[in-house]
């Protein structure tokens, strides 16, 4: 393992145990277990070259946004990372040049669009107040080593949309978005990821509040000799919490693509209601595709489905659409954006679809034309 | 004009064969009706003549408009004017109708070097076409057969072969699942068809679609082979009387005769 030793001590907004706690954790079974299909080690390493960025995440602020540095902050708010489990965030902490609190005491009229640099990121918190409503988006295009830990406070009766896509495939990244949802808070979330050298997208949520829900969509593309695991957490604490977790994924080529679901119903969630559902399409027979969906119930009263498929093209649907006077690598494209497509939504979804659809047809201009999101939508 | 020649075709599906030598010709315009009973070969006759790829032609030709469809692909016999109605219309979820139409009709139109129609005129086709089937034009949006009933996959099968404008419809149980109402529709999609000189192979367990596709001949297949051809009132008789005659006829009748029929 790294000497961790080199990284000083910690920033003053950050607990001071923070380094201690992440070394025990980076050591622990635990840490093992949920990277298996990832190098722990060199994520480490990559992150401790990484340069660290401290310019804000938001640009364009809103009014009723505002955006104060971690450490400006008399009793700066607790990031409540979880190091035990995500050890790595204690070290981006501890590596960040800053931390930032987005406080979203209105609801803005427009889209608060996250910046994500190249370097090891600043730990942004996002704290929405009570009843507020806002849309965040992070088009990430950046390529290079990054990292970002975001974490999202909601309060009780707000509601969030946060749209992730990250596109760029000369990357090298990890990032974590915890999300905490007290009463009654709403969550959409939509995350959506091209391979790339590596990528290793970690997310937390946590439904604490009753009545609090999570509806999260994804999509994924991974071509030769990329790299894209995927780990979800979705934790129903409060009684009568809903989720939704859908997620699809299309590999091909020497690929590697991996996803980790687990829904996590805490004793005393009654009325709990959880749903995840993770898709896989080989389009090669070097393409390695793991997933594993897991349900962790620890009370009576709750509805939880989870699944988790392996498949290629089917034949008779190639079939058909051939039958129907396409040629066959036509109808090969054809199926695998509706797969996609399924879980191409939120307000990125334009962005996604023609950065998907460039890739399948290898950079083919024609390709938007003749499909979804093509002309002949009704 | 001769529009289809099957001539001793011998099929076989994983090493098992299914066709037996069978033989069969049609002329343009004309309706064709295939029965019998389950197993005998009826859906692999539909399914070789749109070029499915699990089946394999060990013996026999098949000549469509004058050119063999052998070493066709199914894309290139669409574009020849070869359409299947399935038996059981796939989902694909994520791809809407009106998407597949679009691409479907443009590469038909691509195909006869012909410029694609603008979005709107195909839409106000499309949307046409739905309602003549009485199909709802929610449908155009939703993906393609997902969560249809079985009656509105068969309408939507239909509407691709109004819309694609093949010259050969090989229509597979269109009628199994659907009302007495949706039976009646489907029935004047297909006379549409065929009222503009196309020909209609129909291949159905019942006679109750026979009542409103009037068929030129009726075939019955069993055992991979024609066995017994006749006009319309061949379906009645296998209504009343079932398959287990013919195969008594056969043993007492020599093979010269039993073929005699089918060939027109």
């Amino acid at each position: 393992m790294i000497d961790l030793d080199t990284l000083g001590n910690p920033p003053n907004w950050l607990a001071a145990d923070t380094i201690e706690r992440s070394r025990a954790a980076l050591e622990g079974g635990l840490a093992r277990e949920t990277w298996k299909y990832s190098s722990l080690t060199k994520t480490l390493r990559m992150l401790i070259g990484a340069p660290g960025v401290s310019r804000a995440p938001l640009a364009d602020v809103p009014e009723g946004v505002s955006v104060t540095r971690l450490s400006a902050l008399a009793t700066p708010p607790a990031l409540t990372l979880d190091i035990e489990r995500y050890p790595l965030a204690g070290i981006t902490a501890s590596l960040a040049a800053e931390g930032w609190l987005i406080d979203v005491k209105g609801s803005p009229d427009r889209p608060l669009v996250l910046d994500c640099e190249t370097g090891i990121n600043a730990p942004t918190i996002l704290r929405v107040h009570r009843g507020c409503r806002v849309d965040i988006r992070e088009p990430g295009a950046r390529g290079g080593v990054r990292a970002s830990v975001r974490v999202l406070q909601a309060d009780a009766g707000s509601t969030v949309c946060w749209a992730q896509a990250e596109l760029a495939d000369d990357a090298e990244q990890w990032w974590l978005l915890k999300a905490q949802l007290k009463d009654n808070a709403s969550l959409e979330l939509h995350q959506h990821a091209a391979g790339a050298r590596f990528r290793r997208l970690d997310t937390h949520v946590t439904l604490q509040g009753t009545g609090s829900n999570c509806l999260a969509t994804g999509a994924g593309i991974v071509g030769p000799g990329e790299h894209l695991d995927r780990q979800q957490v979705v934790e129903h604490a409060g009684r009568n919490t809903f989720s939704r977790t859908k997620l699809h994924n299309l590999a091909g080529g020497r690929s590697r693509c991996s996803f980790n679901g687990r829904i996590h119903i805490h004793p005393g969630a009654s009325g709990a209601d959880a749903d995840l559902s993770n898709k896989n399409l080989a389009l090669d027979i070097e393409a390695e595709i793991n997933t594993k969906p897991e349900l962790e119930i620890y009370t009576d009263d709750v509805r939880c489905a989870h699944g988790a498929t392996v498949g290629q093209i089917d034949p008779n649907a190639l079939f058909y659409l051939q039958s129907r006077g396409l040629p066959e690598h036509r109808a090969r494209r054809i199926l695998c954006i509706g797969f996609l497509t399924e879980c191409i939504r939120g307000p990125l979804a334009d962005k996604v679809l023609n950065a998907f659809l460039a890739r399948l047809d290898g950079a083919a201009p024609s390709a938007a034309a003749e499909l979804p999101g093509g002309s002949a939508q009704s | 004009m001769r529009l289809l020649d099957i001539d001793d075709l011998h099929v076989r599906v994983d090493d098992k064969p299914i066709l037996n030598g069978l033989s069969l010709s049609m002329n343009a315009g004309e309706v064709h009706a295939i029965m019998g009973p389950n197993g005998s070969g009826k859906s692999t006759l539909a399914n070789v003549l749109a070029g499915h790829p699990g089946y394999e032609i060990i013996g026999g030709s098949i000549r469509f408009a004058g050119a063999d469809l052998d070493g066709l692909a199914p894309e290139e016999r669409a574009h020849a004017g070869v359409f299947m109605a399935f038996q059981h219309p796939v989902e694909i979820p994520g791809v809407t109708n009106m998407e597949f139409l679009k691409a479907a009709n443009d590469s038909r139109l691509a195909a006869r070097n012909l410029e694609p129609l603008s979005a709107l005129e195909f839409m106000k086709k499309v949307r046409n076409l739905a309602q003549s089937l009485d199909l709802d034009s929610e449908f155009l949006k939703r993906g393609v057969n997902e969560g249809f009933s079985g009656g509105e996959r068969k309408r939507n099968e239909i509407l691709q072969l109004l819309l694609l404008e093949p010259k050969l419809a090989v229509l597979d149980e269109t009628d199994s699942g659907l009302d007495i109402d949706a039976l009646r529709t489907v029935a004047d999609g297909v006379n549409r068809f065929h009222a503009d000189g196309n020909g209609v192979l129909l291949i159905t367990h019942y006679q109750r679609l026979l009542n409103h596709v009037v068929p030129d001949h009726v075939h019955v297949l069993a055992d991979g082979r024609i066995v017994e051809s006749g006009d319309g009132s061949l379906a009645h008789a296998l209504e009343e009387r079932g398959y287990a005659w013919l195969r008594e006829d056969r043993e007492d009748t020599p093979p010269a005769r039993r073929s005699s029929g089918m060939r027109n």
